[in-house]
């Protein structure tokens, strides 16, 4: 052993290390280069392209890397194609990595809360811009401690390139303890070096989670965080800065202006003679034989809110998702502003892309009952991104415009927190304010106060209510609220599996409703809200 | 006499060398023609075989053998040995140069065969199923050792019915593997344990496996053995030498037999010039290895 220090300095081992990392790299960035295209394969809409993923997942995972290392080297010339031994074993370990980092991107991607892919969706976001700026951000972030591991057993296993005679580390580890017979002094060193570069792998992960820690530039994390025997929670957020008083911030603005019943026969009046925004005729749309659509038919003027009562899977939800396109629909027109969603002039369906585009354009926005706000962006750039990578605005444009909107549902000052330290209020009031961004002709608002604790409940109704008495934005909610249907819709609709049973004037459908379902769910929600008097 | 300096040079320690350099400046000046040290017979091979000249050709070795070849533990980033010596005369003779290409023993002849070597010169014995993957010329006898722990303590007397129930390492593909596993049935008809056997892909790891108690004897080429006993004299001991009815060949591509012709007739130069058994002498390697080259090749 006394010579251990020797190899440890040995110029020749060295060198070793040097050809252990090119192989090394060769893998790990062919690797991640086959592993996109692989999970880009297995998540694609053609089965033929994810069925072929699935069979070379299958081959290259199934056999051991060092039958690969010597088919790559030994087995390739036969077919005229003789790469050098360092880039044949690069190829083999790029090869072999290749399925397990397609793996890994493919969880990675999977793992995005499907909440934030559908508001992306429904802000117009085509596939590409959706994985580039909402899937890609928060999945790299959860995939880098499984990239440190398998960047680690890559250089590791780039030591069976040694059977191909490439000159790494371990190679060169075993010839020189043949030729000395000092065993142990050379695999003691080698294996100290080994775990030198392991450890470099290590400390880079770590630099890269702090990096890539959202709240590091909160200057709450120091790199030292990271360090093993600190026990610092990394992943739990600082308690969510709940507002003391329920939603001063929305207090502190005028409250809506409310309607009498005179205000509202005349506003009947107005929207009567308005266009159609949205017309929905004899929608079905069944999940394996169980409809849940049942030919509905709903016709909402511009200017008109619209709400959409009954229990449970009644079907609202889809109708609203079908509204935006978010799902198709087996029969049936969806058309707003007199345009047929999903379809080109010829009657040929779109592609996902198409559709994203004719989403933008037509300008549906949807507010949902998870708020689905991009968790790795600040309350501003999730109003301000979207313009800009759908509506093409300058960074200085969205931003003004973000400030305008958070300032309207009374968010300014926590323009620049992250959603995870938003009260779930305040984050839905984030959401409306991103759905409201593009200015939509029509915004969808799915149960918006359904996942709220009761006392965050009215900062939201105030802001809704706002919207639609003060600002006549066509409004299609589903909700709950009994007693906040009647004050702010202008028609209710009630749905019981599939289809409409009964529709009109909110406060008449209300306090008298003909249909002796609609009657018997009303009064099971009565309990909480009956309808009183307009006020 | 300037083929012998050389060889020294590459085994010496860096002043040294340089001192062996100016040496051979020296000896360039004072031999009257210091470029004829190569055997008489070299310029006329040039002439016959040019194909080769000027070209670099990949020498696939399993470098785990000192004394035959194995990283010089002075400048690791040379190989040194009797093989090396003769692989380098042998390029002299015809004009190339030589690189080298470090695989287990197994791979020799995978690695000759998909053109990934040119050549192999690594202590291979020509036995007719491996002459099935390349062409050999051969060039040495080949005398095993017995490879035991000090003391001999199974009392293993070579290749025969003492090996029953003993544990043998052995490299994967060497020839000494299915002379063991004929002992299986002659084992059996004594009423006694069959012998059993671990596989290993270089000299080291066999060599290892008695030190640790693995295994009980590792047979292999008589000089590998003497210098592992040198190694660890306190340990290892010889038990005895037996002769095996092979040669050591080089092996080449079967579907060159011009190269073949050429290595063959640089070999007999090598030979006649008596320049192989002064290699011999000088790697310590016993002087009865000493055989006229030949040829081993099947359909």
């Amino acid at each position: 052993m006394s010579l251990f220090a020797h190899y440890l300095s040995l110029p020749y081992l060295l060198e070793g290390i040097e050809v252990t990392l090119q192989v090394t790299a060769l893998g790990l960035g062919g690797g991640l280069i086959l592993g996109l295209i692989l999970a880009w394969m297995q998540l694609s809409r053609f089965w033929w392209l994810s069925a072929f993923a699935r069979g070379y997942a299958v081959i290259f995972r199934g056999t051991p890397l060092i039958l690969q290392m010597v088919f790559a080297y030994d087995a390739l010339p036969h077919i005229g194609i003789k790469l050098p031994a360092i880039a044949a074993a690069g190829l083999a370990l790029a090869c072999n990595e290749a399925p397990f980092i397609a793996e890994m991107l493919r969880s990675g991607v999977l793992g995005v809360d499907r909440g934030q892919v559908s508001a992306g969706q429904a802000l117009g976001m085509t596939p590409s811009v959706l994985m580039r700026r909402v899937i890609a951000p928060q999945a790299i972030r959860t995939m880098i401690p499984a990239f440190g591991n398998e960047s680690v057993s890559a250089l590791k296993n780039s030591s069976l390139a040694s059977v191909i005679a490439v000159q790494e580390l371990t190679l060169r580890s075993t010839q020189l303890a043949s030729s000395t017979f000092d065993f142990f002094s050379i695999f003691f060193a080698s294996g100290l070096l080994y775990l030198l570069l392991t450890s470099a792998v290590s400390l880079i992960q770590l630099f890269l989670e702090w990096w890539l820690d959202l709240d590091r530039a909160k200057k709450d994390r120091s790199l030292a965080d990271y360090l093993p025997w600190r026990r610092v929670e990394l992943d739990a957020s600082p308690a969510p800065a709940l507002d003391a008083v329920p939603a001063p911030d929305v207090a502190a603005l005028p409250p809506a202006s409310t309607l009498t019943r005179e205000e509202r026969t005349k506003r009947a009046v107005t929207i009567a003679r308005n266009n159609i925004a949205v017309e929905v005729k004899d929608l079905r749309k069944s999940y394996a034989a169980q409809p849940v659509l049942d030919g509905l038919d709903l016709t909402v003027r511009i200017g008109e809110v619209v709400a959409l009562l009954g229990p449970s899977g009644s079907g609202k939800s889809t109708l609203l998702r079908c509204i935006n396109h978010l799902e198709s629909w087996d029969s049936g027109t969806v058309k707003v502003g007199g345009r047929r969603l999903g379809f080109h002039d010829d009657g040929g369906r779109l592609s996902p892309r198409d559709i994203a585009n004719e989403r933008a354009s037509v300008g549906v926005g949807m507010v949902f009952q998870q708020f689905n706000l991009f968790s790795h962006l600040t309350a501003k750039e999730n109003v301000a991104g979207p313009l800009r990578w759908v509506y093409g605005m300058t960074r200085i444009d969205a931003d003004r415009r973000a400030r305008e909107l958070l300032d309207r549902v009374g968010l300014s000052h926590r323009a620049d927190a992250l959603p995870r330290h938003l009260s779930g209020g305040q984050q839905q009031r984030v959401a409306i304010a991103r759905a409201l961004a593009p200015n939509p002709s029509v915004l969808l608002l799915d149960e918006p106060t359904s996942a709220l604790d009761p006392e965050l409940v009215n900062e939201v109704l105030e802001v809704i209510r706002r919207l639609a008495i003060d600002d006549g934005l066509t409004m299609i909610i589903s909700t709950h609220h009994i007693r906040f249907a009647d004050e702010v819709a202008d028609r209710v609709a009630f749905l019981s599996g599939g289809s409409i049973l009964e529709e009109g004037p909110a406060h008449e459908v209300l306090t008298n409703p003909k249909n002796p379902l609609t009657a018997r769910f009303l009064s099971v929600m009565e309990a909480d809200k009956a309808p009183e008097t307009v006020r | 006499m300037h083929k012998w300096l050389s060889s020294e040079a590459r085994r010496a320690s860096l002043p040294w060398r340089r001192a062996v350099l100016v040496a051979i400046v020296a000896a360039g000046f004072l031999a009257p023609v210091g470029a004829q040290a190569l055997p008489a017979g070299c310029a006329a091979l040039k002439e016959k075989y040019p194909d080769w000249k000027g070209k670099t050709l990949v020498n696939a070795i399993n470098p785990h053998t000192p004394g035959y070849e194995a990283i010089d533990p002075k400048d690791p980033s040379k190989y040194v040995g009797f093989d090396i010596d003769l692989g380098e005369e042998i390029g002299e003779c015809l004009g190339f140069k030589l690189t080298y290409k470090a695989v287990t023993f197994a791979a020799l002849l995978t690695t000759l065969a998909s053109g990934q070597a040119d050549i192999v010169i690594s202590d291979i014995y020509a036995t007719e199923e491996r002459a099935k993957a390349g062409d050999f010329i051969t060039y040495s006898k080949v005398f095993d050792g017995v490879l035991v722990a000090k003391g001999n303590p199974k009392k293993i007397t070579g290749i025969n019915t003492t090996m029953c129930g003993a544990a043998a390492a052995e490299n994967t593909g060497y020839v000494e593997v299915p002379l063991i596993q004929a002992l299986i049935p002659q084992c059996k008809a004594e009423g006694k344990p069959e012998p059993t056997l671990q596989l290993y892909d270089n000299n080291a790891n066999c060599i290892q496996a008695i030190l640790a108690g693995r295994a009980d004897t590792y047979v292999n080429d008589v000089n590998t053995v003497d210098n592992a006993v040198k190694a660890y004299p306190d340990k290892l001991e010889k038990a005895i030498a037996v002769t095996i009815p092979y040669s050591v060949g080089i092996a080449v591509p079967k579907d060159k037999p011009k190269f073949r012709e050429a290595v063959h007739a640089a070999m007999m130069e090598i030979y006649k010039s008596g320049d192989q058994a002064a290699s011999l002498k000088k790697w310590g390697l016993d002087p009865n290895n000493l055989m006229e080259p030949g040829l081993l090749m099947v359909k």
